[in-house]
């Protein structure tokens, strides 16, 4: 088990290394002109410059703030509705075809809506992204309550246990890994559209950073800001995973 | 036959003690159907009470109306004499589907909290108790692990000893052996009437095994299905306290043995 782990751990970094070095001769060799393509080293370069006169550190410091607090606010209002509607066959009659109208319309398209209403505000990106990353925890919740094991409702009735203590006790546990794994989707659309959502607004952050490198044809600065949004795609996708593992430890234990 | 070591509980028959849980000329229609009619019963406290009947005659309906799942279409079901409208904590349920039934996200001491939670047992109290209950199932080193850990025999202790928990004057099983090898469930049969004996429980078996049904009960009901009914009840004549071996070889159990053997083969004709 851990054997194979590490040969996976190896193997992947040495993809890795082979694609930085891919990179690294393609813009030695020039095959893109160097005024879009820096090479790794000049990428690097403006990183740590970057991070050392602490621009890039605010920047993102300012994208962290935006995703999470509109992944929280999704985050709240889908659970808690998600459990109202998922609990209640009738509520899911009614509001289904609703929802099933809304959901597929993409996030962007509520941008001009959320700009006419709030302006080219901190508050516009932001409802933006809670109303974008809402969607798949709230879908995500009505299943997972929609799903509680029958048997289980008897066991509590049975039991004599109070109606919140079903929901909090049974109900909420049981539609937990469904709910973790809508909250996963939601964090990743929550730092897209953080990012278009500078862009558009101009709010400080990775997104408009990277926008106002590309205008001024600063692409090795262009590229560290991508490295940077990679990396925080990557560790709070991490930091998840590790929520995830010991909240559902049970499922882990066969 | 009279024994010399008998128990406090009457080894034998019928509501010989007070009456606890009574049908009162019981319908229940479900769906537009008809699945119980006209059932009369009376089930007297501290009573160990079979049910065997063929399959799809109403025998977890009728278990389901005494735990309050169910109301019936005409008729009255009581306990002590008032309806039961609702399900009661004194009326503890083992369900045959214990995979079903145990909280898969809460380890094995976590499972029969719940029991303690909904009783409203000080939190303080839960470690001596549920160390008990364990210790009574025989799950006591198993207090950590999740029931996907355990085998079927030890998921159904476990969720015999949630229901221990409730400390309920009833119990009500459905097949709750239907599913586990004989051995398990030989074992499982003598604690569960060692539990039964200690605790003066009144309990409805519903089973598919005749030999069972004798082996554990006061008296076996026969139904009949279409809809279901009671067709016949048969007291069982055997002493307490009960072995796998020697009472499997009286000639009451083997006569029993018989007599039910025709009334579900002449009820599934
Ligand atoms: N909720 C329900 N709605 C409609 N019909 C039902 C319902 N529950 C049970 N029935 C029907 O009632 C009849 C009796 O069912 P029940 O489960 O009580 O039988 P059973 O004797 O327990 O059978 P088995 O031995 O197979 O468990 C069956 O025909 C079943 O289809
Ligand atoms: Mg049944």
């Amino acid at each position: 088990m851990t054997v194979a782990r590490l040969a996976w751990f190896a193997g992947s970094l040495v993809v890795g290394a082979l694609i930085i070095l891919g990179w690294q001769w393609i813009a030695d060799a020039k095959l893109v002109s160097p005024v879009f393509l820096p090479g790794p080293d000049r990428a690097w370069a403006a990183l740590v410059r970057g991070f050392a006169s602490g621009t890039l550190e605010e920047k993102l410091f300012g994208t962290v703030e935006r995703m999470v607090y509109g992944w929280l606010l999704a985050s709240l209002v889908g659970i808690a509705l998600g459990a109202v509607i998922g609990i209640s066959a009738v509520a899911r009659a009614y509001l289904a075809p609703m929802l099933e109208f809304l959901r597929p319309l993409p996030a962007s398209a509520i941008i001009p809506v959320a700009i006419a209403l709030l302006g080219l505000s901190e508050g516009m990106v932001l409802a933006v992204i809670a109303f974008g990353a809402l969607w798949p925890m709230l879908l995500a919740t009505i299943h997972g309550f929609a799903a509680v094991e029958p048997r289980l409702y008897e066991v509590s009735r049975a039991l004599g246990l109070s109606r919140w203590s079903v929901i909090w006790k049974i109900a909420l546990p049981s539609a937990l890994p469904d709910i973790l794994s809508g909250m996963r989707l939601g964090l990743t659309i929550a730092l897209i559209l953080a990012v278009v959502g500078e862009m558009l607004a101009s709010r400080d952050g990775l997104g408009l950073w990277i926008l106002l490198a590309a205008r001024s044809f600063r692409a090795p600065d262009l590229f560290a800001g991508v490295i940077v949004l990679g990396l925080l795609g990557f560790v709070s996708a991490m930091i998840l995973t590790v929520v995830e593992h010991r909240l559902l430890r049970w499922r882990a234990t066969r | 036959m009279t024994a010399v070591d008998i128990r406090p509980r009457a080894p034998v028959s019928a509501p010989s003690t007070t009456p606890l849980i009574a049908f009162d000329r019981v319908d229940l229609t479900l769906g537009g159907r008809k699945i119980l009619e006209g059932i009369d019963l009376t089930i007297g406290q501290g009573e160990f009470v079979c049910v065997v009947g063929p399959s799809g005659c109403g025998k977890t309906t009728m278990l389901r109306l005494i735990a309050g799942l169910f109301q019936p279409s005409a008729g009255r079901v009581t306990y002590q004499g008032k309806p039961i409208a609702k399900p009661r904590q004194d009326i503890a349920i083992v369900f045959q589907d214990y995979g079903k039934a145990l909280l898969p996200w809460r380890t094995v001491s976590g499972n029969v909290a719940l029991a303690l939670e909904a009783i409203g047992i000080p939190k303080a109290q839960h470690g001596d108790r549920i160390g008990g209950l364990l210790a009574k199932v025989g799950l006591a080193k198993h207090a950590d692990k999740y029931p996907n850990q355990l085998s079927g025999g030890m998921q159904q202790r476990l969720q015999i000893a949630r229901c221990l928990a409730q400390e309920p004057a009833v119990l009500l099983m459905d097949e709750p052996f239907g599913a586990l090898d004989a051995m398990t469930r030989q074992g499982l049969q003598d604690e569960v009437l060692d539990i039964v004996g200690q605790s003066g429980a009144t309990v409805f078996f519903v089973t598919h095994d005749l030999e069972e049904a004798i082996y554990l009960g006061d008296r076996v009901i026969g139904l009949l299905p279409n809809p279901g009914r009671v067709a016949e009840s048969f007291p069982v004549g055997l002493v307490r306290p009960r072995d796998q071996l020697a009472t499997r070889e009286e000639p009451e159990f083997l006569r029993l043995r018989r007599v039910l053997f025709d009334f579900i083969k002449a009820a599934e004709a």
